[in-house]
């Protein structure tokens, strides 16, 4: 059977999809998880899960949030100075960047 | 793991479900991320009429989107503090309907004007920022892992506030003298958000010696006071005369006589025994219970479906 594998890079941080592998049983399959995706990238974890575990919804059958144009939540639209808090600014950074990357997919 | 092994690998973002973790810790982080998971949903309680209050249809737009983030950060934290082990959601919950469950000290007190929304979508959390910032380095690694989303959304809430603010502050002579006479009524409490002062916190040097919390309470509050006293100045308003604040002209920085403040109200809300905000808890314990029937349904679909699904495939 196949098995979905998620590899994370760092200690804390998330485990990111990164490709599958053919095993019998969930030992197997860490096994060669390990072998195939935490062999030659940093590897600090990896999870497996049974393919036909990981259920999907995609952009053709639905609608997700972020790919219409609702200004309004978003830290850029409203056109004060977010200097005088670091945390504030980094967070208006992200979601310049996320923003940027609207309609993409 | 024993509490010094605890200590000795404490960092950031050290420990994860897969952790044998002692009691100590695990409780002492469940207290701590349900106080944050219920001042979320009661914050954005207290926000909620604004949505119909809103003066323009960008600011109920916004208010909406706002509260429907607030809702959903409670929901990242009811989790994170789910895999502690030591409590579920729904126990989570049901203490903040009795009674029993605590929250953020601000959201105790009503808010029925417009011209006090800043006060929480600017300075309050702004503070809440300024704290939830350092807490992606904390050390239970499903907290910090919620902090990066709830950082993520909460620069959209600060700035929102802010352009509450400067469109108040730059309004009629009405506007500005409401602003003020909110700012007079919200500022102890928002000096308050960070808590008791150091020698007075009972739970700090645990969390802090097990890296769940990154700052002292007067570090958190300084930096709150310097970052935010310029932007209160900016729009004009004036910083009441108590509780006394001092400026440090060598440092260039504020400090708060932290004995101007009303402690025994504090400490009495933070029992839950604060009028107005058993109101507000009743208030949400009523429109939590109203929907009941929703969750019943979706409790009785899941056990329906689960019970005639095929044996899981794996292993």
């Amino acid at each position: 059977m196949r098995w979905e594998v998620f590899r994370q890079e760092e200690e804390g941080g998330y485990h990111t999809h990164c490709g599958d592998v053919h095993a019998p049983d969930a030992e197997m399959a860490k096994l060669f998880a390990q072998i195939q995706h935490g062999r030659r990238k940093p590897t600090h974890g990896i999870w497996v899960a049974p393919a036909d575990e990981v259920y999907s919804v995609d952009a053709d059958e639905t609608v997700f949030g972020g790919s219409t144009d609702k200004s309004y939540r978003w830290a850029t639209a409203y056109n004060v100075d977010a200097s005088h808090a670091q945390e504030v600014a980094d967070s208006e950074a992200e979601q310049r960047e996320a923003e940027g990357r609207r309609g993409e997919s | 793991m024993d509490i010094d092994e605890v200590k000795a690998q404490a960092g950031p973002r050290a420990f994860d479900p897969s952790d044998d973790l002692p009691e100590e810790y695990r409780k002492a982080a469940t207290r701590m991320i349900q106080f944050h998971a219920n001042s979320e949903i009661m914050g954005a309680y207290l926000e909620r009429p604004f949505i119909r209050q809103a003066p323009s249809i960008d600011r109920k737009l916004a208010f909406s989107a706002k509260v429907q983030d607030e809702i959903g950060h409670a929901q990242l934290l009811y989790r994170a503090a789910e895999l502690l082990g030591v409590k579920t959601r729904d126990e989570m919950l049901d203490e903040l309907a009795e009674g029993t469950g605590k929250f953020l000290n601000c959201f105790h007190y009503p808010m029925t004007e417009w011209a006090e929304t800043p006060m929480i979508a600017f300075f309050v959390d702004g503070a809440a920022m300024r704290r939830q910032a350092t807490l992606k380095r904390s050390s239970w690694e499903p907290y910090a892992h919620a902090m990066d989303k709830v950082c993520f959304e909460e620069g959209f809430h600060v700035k929102h506030g802010e352009d509450i603010m400067r469109e108040l502050a730059t309004g009629s002579k009405a506007e500005q003298r409401r602003l003020q006479e909110a700012f007079e009524e919200w500022w102890p409490r928002i000096i308050q958000f960070f808590g008791p002062t150091d020698d007075k916190s009972k739970h700090h040097d645990f969390s802090s010696q097990v890296g769940l919390k990154l700052m002292t309470n007067d570090q958190l509050r300084t930096a709150f006071l310097n970052s935010y006293i310029p932007k209160a100045e900016k729009y004009g308003l004036e910083i009441p005369d108590e509780p006394r604040i001092t400026y440090d002209e060598e440092t260039g920085r504020y400090e708060v006589v932290e004995e101007d403040l009303d402690w025994d109200e504090f400490f009495s809300i933070a029992k839950n025994e604060f009028e107005p905000g058993r109101g507000q808890i009743d208030t949400r314990a009523a429109a939590h219970d109203a929907v009941k029937w929703v969750r019943d349904a979706l409790d009785g679909y899941e056990t329906s479906t689960r019970s005639g699904a095929a044996p899981q495939a794996a292993d």
